[in-house]
C-alpha cells in the first residue's frame, strides 16, 4: 500500500479503479482524499462528527462514480472530489436529523472519527507561547480563534484597520508556530 | 512528493476564519484537494486554533479581557468572581473552588495615553509581571484582567499590587492607578507555592 502511495499518480488510480474491481486502489483514493475532505468539512461545518459524515459520503460518492467510469478526465480527481464535497454540504446541512437518527442508533462512539485527523498539541506549551504574545496579539487571537469574530469586529473594537488587524493576526500565528516547533 | 507553491499558515488561519476573498478562498480549496503537504499544515493551524479556545475555556491565562467577554462568559453560566479596588485604595478578595474565572477590575482615566501597560507587582511593589500595550478604546474608562484561575486556586495568602502605567507622546512612563488586591486563601488545603 505504501509503495502504491508513491508510485500512482491520482489519474493512474482513476483509471485502475475504472477497470475493475481493485480494493488496493478504492482503499489509496480513501487514504489519500479522507483527510483533505475531512478538513473542508471541518472548515464548513464546524463540527468534527458532521465534518467525519462528509467524509464517508463522498467518498462512496466518488468511489460509485470511479467504478462506474463518470470521471472522463482521470487527471481530474482532485477537483472531482472537491465538487462533490461542495455537493455534499448542502446535503450534509440539510440533514441533520440523519445524525440524530445515526446517534440514537448506534450511539455517540459510532461516529468518533476512527483516525487522528490533526497533530496532538502540547498544551502546557501552548499556553506559554500564548502567554509570551504581547497583549494586542493575544487578544486578536482570541477575539478570532475563540470568540469568531470578523476581522471588522476585531478592527472595529481595537479602534485598528483591519488591515492592521489582519498583520497582527499572521505576525501572531507565525510566532506561535514558531514557539510550538511547527513550521521550521 | 513536496509541495511548489507551499501557502503560508497565516493564509490558511484565514482560510479557517473565513476571512478571504472568495476567489482566493476557492483557489486555496483548488490547492489543498491536490496536496496532502498544505492539508497537512492546516490541521496544524486548526489544531493551533483549537488549543487556543481551549486555553480561553480554561481562563488560565493571565491577560486583560474586555467586558463584553467577561459579561459574555456570565451569559454562558460561568461563575466569574470580580473585584474592583479604586485606585490608591485596596480591596479584600478570596477564591472559591467553584469559581470558573477571577476579575480585577481597574477604574481609569485613560484620555490622552498613547499606551497603557498592565504592571503585576508583589507586596514589596516588585514587579513581577507585565502585560504591555493594553488595547483600549475612546471611552474606555476601566482596565479588565484575568488571573489564571488555576494559579489563584492554589495560592497563599498574599498581597498583590496592580499598576496601570501610561506612555505619552513623549514615551515617558507615568503611574495612572495603583490598586492593591489583598488576598485571603479560603480554599481548604495547603497553597500550591
Amino acid at each position: 500500500m505504501y509503495e502504491m502511495s508513491l508510485e500512482l499518480s491520482d489519474a493512474d488510480l482513476v483509471l485502475r479503479i475504472g477497470q475493475g474491481h481493485d480494493p488496493d486502489a478504492e482503499s489509496e483514493v480513501c487514504r489519500r482524499m479522507g483527510p483533505r475532505i475531512r478538513l473542508y468539512g471541518l472548515r464548513h461545518l464546524r463540527d468534527h462528527a458532521a465534518a467525519e459524515d462528509l467524509m464517508q459520503q463522498v467518498l462512496i460518492v466518488v468511489l460509485q462514480a470511479l467504478r462506474a467510469g463518470r470521471l472522463r478526465e482521470s487527471e481530474k480527481l482532485a477537483s472531482f472530489v472537491l465538487g462533490t464535497s461542495r455537493m455534499s454540504i448542502l446535503e450534509i446541512r440539510r440533514g441533520t436529523q440523519r445524525r440524530e437518527k445515526l446517534l440514537e442508533q448506534f450511539g455517540p462512539e459510532a461516529l468518533i472519527p476512527t483516525s487522528s485527523w490533526a497533530p496532538r498539541l502540547d498544551h502546557e506549551r501552548l499556553h506559554g507561547c500564548v502567554q509570551g504574545l504581547k497583549e494586542r496579539e493575544r487578544w486578536v487571537i482570541v477575539m478570532s480563534f475563540y470568540d469568531e469574530k470578523t476581522g471588522a469586529d476585531v478592527a472595529r473594537f481595537l479602534g485598528v484597520s483591519e488591515a492592521n488587524v489582519r498583520v497582527i493576526r499572521h505576525r501572531a500565528i507565525h510566532l506561535l508556530r514558531r514557539c510550538m516547533g511547527e513550521g521550521e | 512528493m513536496s509541495c511548489g507553491h507551499p501557502i503560508d499558515a497565516a493564509i490558511l488561519a484565514d482560510y479557517w476564519l473565513a476571512a478571504l476573498p472568495s476567489s482566493e478562498e476557492e483557489s486555496v480549496e483548488d490547492h489543498l484537494f491536490d496536496c496532502g503537504e498544505c492539508g497537512a499544515r492546516l490541521a496544524e493551524v486548526i489544531a493551533l486554533a483549537e488549543g487556543v479556545r481551549a486555553l480561553v475555556r480554561e481562563a488560565n491565562l493571565l491577560m486583560t479581557l474586555s467586558d463584553e467577554f467577561v459579561k459574555r462568559s456570565a451569559a454562558r453560566g460561568l461563575r466569574i468572581r470580580q473585584y474592583a479596588p479604586p485606585a490608591g485604595g485596596s480591596v479584600q478578595c478570596t477564591i472559591t473552588v467553584d469559581d470558573d474565572m477571577l476579575i480585577g477590575r481597574l477604574a481609569a482615566d485613560l484620555a490622552g495615553q498613547r499606551r497603557v501597560d498592565l504592571a503585576l507587582c508583589n507586596q514589596d511593589g516588585i514587579e513581577y509581571a507585565r502585560l504591555a500595550d493594553v488595547p483600549f478604546g475612546p471611552g474606555i474608562s476601566e482596565v479588565l484582567f484575568q488571573q489564571p484561575i488555576q494559579f489563584a486556586k492554589g495560592a497563599p495568602s498574599q498581597t498583590m499590587i496592580a499598576r496601570l502605567i501610561g506612555r505619552d507622546e513623549s514615551d515617558a512612563e507615568r503611574l495612572i492607578g495603583e490598586y492593591t488586591f489583598v488576598h485571603t486563601r479560603t480554599i481548604p488545603g495547603p497553597a500550591a507555592f
